[in-house]
């Protein structure tokens, strides 16, 4: 796209959702039936501007990879307008977390301001990890929406569903294409309260109610852990900026994640202070992605409608997290401990949900549980700090949006034909009915267990490499090593402008004090880090059994057996005794363009490697510390082979328990022995939450409530009650006869002068 | 007579205006004695400004007087008004009868009955009825219906 300058674009990409969510809040009710129109449409261009977007930078990424070696990072800041703009903010003073970059800071040229401003701008920003996310959040936002007109068709809040989703589809763009950690900061909050929204669509309903509140409370955990690491991020660096700007007087203001900072080894603050950012940021990341601790929402949030579940609580929103663990991949690899506990909870994540998925009964959760074990996977990917951990990681996120997405509108076709019936141990042999879904949904399957040309295969076989490598190779541990001496070697393979601010270790001889401190941590890390990786890749192998079983379990429960329907199925569409019938075509063509996504994407990004080098020019990824962890792609055969052992194992357990079996009968129970309480009562988690957390605050919030129902309003009504009283004593003096009120003003006057007499006595 | 005496004489007559105008007020029901016996105590006051004034020996207390005549002039018209229109609406000259504006949940006051005097009751001669019923006029009877 020579005409069009890639920044108009870029901005249209969120600029039309938001157009079409507004519209529709305007005009919904006038458009009536017909109020998918303007959400469909703007995302429909929104989508097809992504796409540009992404082939024009690919186009530009693999030209400039053809050129020099290794590929330059790129990336292209707009700035709409300036949101804060305050002079002199940050000074950096010796005792603040600052310390550390302080003595850079102090360290640089002269002319420097010892003081730097608090700038944000509405900043938007396009390199390839943005424009990948971009193109997968609109092109299954738009896949999402077409199946919602279906699925949704004569529900009363038709108008509010698009737009809701067209305001979602905003709130994510901007969330992947902001530039500053505030306006991160500001889209995380937007697309959350987007979930909350949609999770409570049928808020008639108490559980859709509760649910969305659980949704909103749980995330406020991660939210805080994001808000700190805000504020720490903002003591530390001084700019909250991912790209470099440049300041009032010329000089350049190197950003957290710029070309700048990325193209030294030391630009980034390692140690405790570094650490606890990551840490912090990983808590937001667990709150949005569902992660161990703070995954008990996700599975609530199936209240929501199921096109709801398949964008925001499967394809996009819950893989924020893993974008902005992906996006600060320099400050991770920064603080190998941080790391290794992203790949810890990961792959706990996604063994404790997987386990929990194993003998959930209901469609729509085993769905929900099996995100939250697929972003374990990711989590587990970006916790090896290595180039293709990181790469891999987003390469699953993309194909697990198709087919996850596949898989919740498959469920949400189920549904639909069975009128709302999601039990599955109350239907089965839908392959008759149904033929599309039920095939569209193998494949589906097949793509998240990980069989040989489905997407799922190619991804996870990513992911393994890069835990396998990290537990068996003889370089682990080294990449630190490789740091410190690319250090003292003073090498940058950029040049930089003669105007730049080059950060002191580029030219001290000394390395800065954090560095050492990383760099130790990084030596005690990596005794004990190889150990880590090879229980975490038995750990993933093992889920990856039992993802492909719990799926597989779905499949056999749902879609073969005898042919059952429930009774709600046929009063669908009032066609009273019609059976249960396969969807419109409107809901089975996203369904069936998924199925081709899921079958194809795999095999097509990973045998080009097109997508590893693309991702590979985003700065973050690019990033010096980042980019000395590549490795040569290859096709690990023997870990495809066990991957897929371990998928075939898992499925082969699935036929044994449920092909050909009435999906009504006893599935689990005798399978699992003692352990399927634990797993179907999901590990009690829930449980401690409310013995820990929710039953001491209600207890605090009936406390608050008898104080404020009777002490703060008692008062309240004591000084209301004063006046009434006082008024119900002199009213009856109001008794409509003239000569009364005449005798009290003369008694009064009377009274008046007497006063008077008795003052001026003397 | 001393000056002194002629300002108490002064004084002697408006405080009896005054006090007579009071109890005009306190005790009657009628609006218009009502009205007159505040006059009264206008009256009353303007009679003792003015021996306040000549015993001074300035001429304040004359203009306020005059002052006060003036306002009592407009302020006649205007009660005359009051009064009229209240009997049109009531067709009693009775303060009283404007007592439905007291606080709601008050009993209303109800004049009692003097005891009754042994009157004899003239009894008069009634003519038979004879010819037609007068017509009455209805809008006379629209307009005073109390009358």
């Amino acid at each position: 796209m020579p005409e069009i300058d890639p920044r108009t674009l870029l901005v249209l990409v969120p600029a039309l959702p938001l157009a079409g969510a507004l519209v529709t809040v305007l005009l919904g009710r006038r458009l009536g039936p017909r109020a998918h129109w303007p959400a469909i449409i703007s995302i429909a261009t929104a989508a097809i501007t992504a796409v540009l977007l992404l082939v024009g930078l690919a186009s530009d990424v693999s030209e400039k990879a053809s050129r020099r070696q290794p590929v330059p990072p790129v990336e292209m800041v707009t700035t709409l307008w300036q949101w804060v703009n305050v002079s002199e903010a940050y000074v950096p003073a010796a005792n603040t977390p600052a310390a550390e970059v302080g003595e850079d800071l102090a360290a640089r040229a002269a002319g420097v301001p010892a003081s730097l401003p608090f700038a944000i701008g509405i900043d938007l920003r396009l390199d390839p990890l943005t424009a990948t996310m971009l193109a997968v959040i609109t092109c299954v936002g738009l896949l999402v929406a077409i199946y919602s007109i279906g699925y949704m068709h004569d529900d009363p809040g038709y108008a509010r569903f698009f737009a809701l989703v067209a305001a979602f589809v905003f709130s994510m763009s901007m969330l992947v294409a902001a530039s500053n950690f505030l306006l991160v900061y500001v889209f995380w909050e937007a697309v959350g309260a987007c979930s909350y929204l949609l999770i409570g669509f049928w808020f008639q309903k108490p559980a859709a109610a509760a649910a969305a509140k659980k949704a909103f409370l749980v995330n406020r955990v991660g939210d805080f852990g994001l808000a700190v690491a805000v504020f720490l991020l903002w003591m530390t660096y001084g700019t909250l900026n991912f790209h470099d700007t440049t300041l009032a007087d010329g000089s350049l203001m190197p950003g957290i994640l710029g070309a700048e900072r990325l193209a030294a080894t030391a630009g980034i603050v390692g140690g405790t202070v570094g650490t606890a950012i990551c840490l912090l940021l990983l808590l937001a990341a667990c709150g949005k992605s569902a992660q161990l601790p703070l995954h008990v929402w996700l599975p609530d949030a199936m209240e929501g409608p199921t096109p709801a579940s398949a964008l925001i609580h499967a394809a996009t929103m819950v893989t924020a997290g893993v974008y902005l663990v992906a996006r600060c991949a320099p400050l991770y690899v920064a603080c190998p401990q941080a790391l290794t506990i992203v790949s810890i909870v990961g792959a706990t994540t996604a063994l404790v949900a997987a386990l929990i998925g194993t003998v959930q009964n209901d469609l729509k959760r085993v769905l929900a549980y099996s995100t939250i074990s697929q972003l374990g996977f990711m989590f587990a990917s970006l916790g090896t700090g290595t180039l293709l951990g990181f790469t891999a990681a987003i390469f699953h996120l993309v194909t697990h949006a198709f087919f996850k997405a596949l898989l919740f509108l498959g469920a949400g076709s189920v549904m639909h034909a069975m009128g709302g019936v999601i039990d599955m141990r109350r239907f089965g042999g839908l392959r008759r009915v149904m033929p599309v879904t039920a095939t569209t949904f193998l494949i589906g399957s097949l793509a998240l267990a990980g069989v040989a040309p489905f997407a799922g295969f190619f991804s996870k076989d990513e992911i393994l490499a890069a835990l396998h490598s990290k537990g068996w190779s003889h370089h682990a541990g080294e990449h630190h090593e490789a740091v410190l001496h690319a250090d003292h070697a003073a090498a940058s393979p950029w040049p930089l402008p003669a105007s730049a601010i080059q950060p002191a270790s580029l030219r001290n001889e000394r390395p800065p004090r954090h560095l050492l401190v990383s760099a130790s941590a990084g030596e005690q890390v990596k005794a004990t880090n190889a150990g880590t990786f090879r229980i975490l890749y038995w750990m993933s192998l093992f889920t990856a059994a039992l993802t492909a079983f719990y799926t597989f379990r779905a499949v056999f429960m749902t879609f073969t057996g005898p042919t059952r329907v429930p009774d709600e199925a046929g009063h669908h569409h009032g066609q009273s005794g019609s059976a249960a019938h396969e969807s419109p075509r409107v809901m089975t063509l996203p369904l069936v363009i998924l199925a081709v996504a899921a079958t194809i994407s795999g095999w097509l990004l990973f045998s080009t490697e097109a997508l590893a080098h693309f991702l590979a020019a985003t700065p973050s990824l690019a990033a010096a510390t980042v980019a000395a962890t590549a490795t040569p792609h290859a096709f690990h055969f023997d870990l495809a082979l066990q991957g897929t052992l371990a998928a075939a194992l898992g499925i082969v357990l699935a036929a044994i328990g449920h092909l050909g079996r009435s999906s009504a009968g006893p599935q689990m129970e005798r399978f699992l022995g003692p352990l399927q309480p634990l797993f179907a009562s999901r590990f009690f988690i829930d449980e401690l939450y409310a013995a820990l957390v929710v039953r001491p605050l209600e207890f605090l919030a009936l406390l608050a409530a008898g104080f404020d129902r009777y002490v703060v309003d008692g008062l309240v009504n004591l000084v209301a009650a004063v006046p009434l009283g006082a008024g119900a004593v002199v009213r009856r003096l109001q008794t409509g006869l003239l000569q009364r009120y005449a005798v009290a003003g003369a008694l009064g006057t009377l009274l008046v002068v007497l006063a008077l007499a008795w003052r001026l006595r003397a | 007579m001393t000056p002194s005496a002629l300002v108490l004489n002064g004084l002697i007559v408006g405080g009896m205006l005054f006090a007579l105008g009071l109890v005009g007020i306190l005790a009657r029901r009628n609006l218009i004695v009502m009205f007159l016996s505040a006059e009264l105590m206008l009256q009353g006051i303007s009679v003792s400004l003015v021996s306040w004034s000549r015993h001074h020996g300035d001429w304040g207390g004359h203009v306020l007087v005059i002052f006060v005549l003036t306002v009592a002039a407009c302020e006649a018209a205007i009660a005359l008004v009051f009064v009229l229109q209240a009997f049109a609406r009531t067709g009693r000259l009775d303060s009283a009868a404007w007592q439905a504006l007291r606080e709601s949940n008050l009993p209303r006051s109800v004049d009692h009955e003097l005891p009754a005097v042994d009157a004899v009751t003239p009894i008069f001669p009634r003519l038979t009825p004879a010819g037609a019923a007068p017509e009455p006029d209805e809008d006379a009877l629209l307009e005073r219906e109390h009358v």
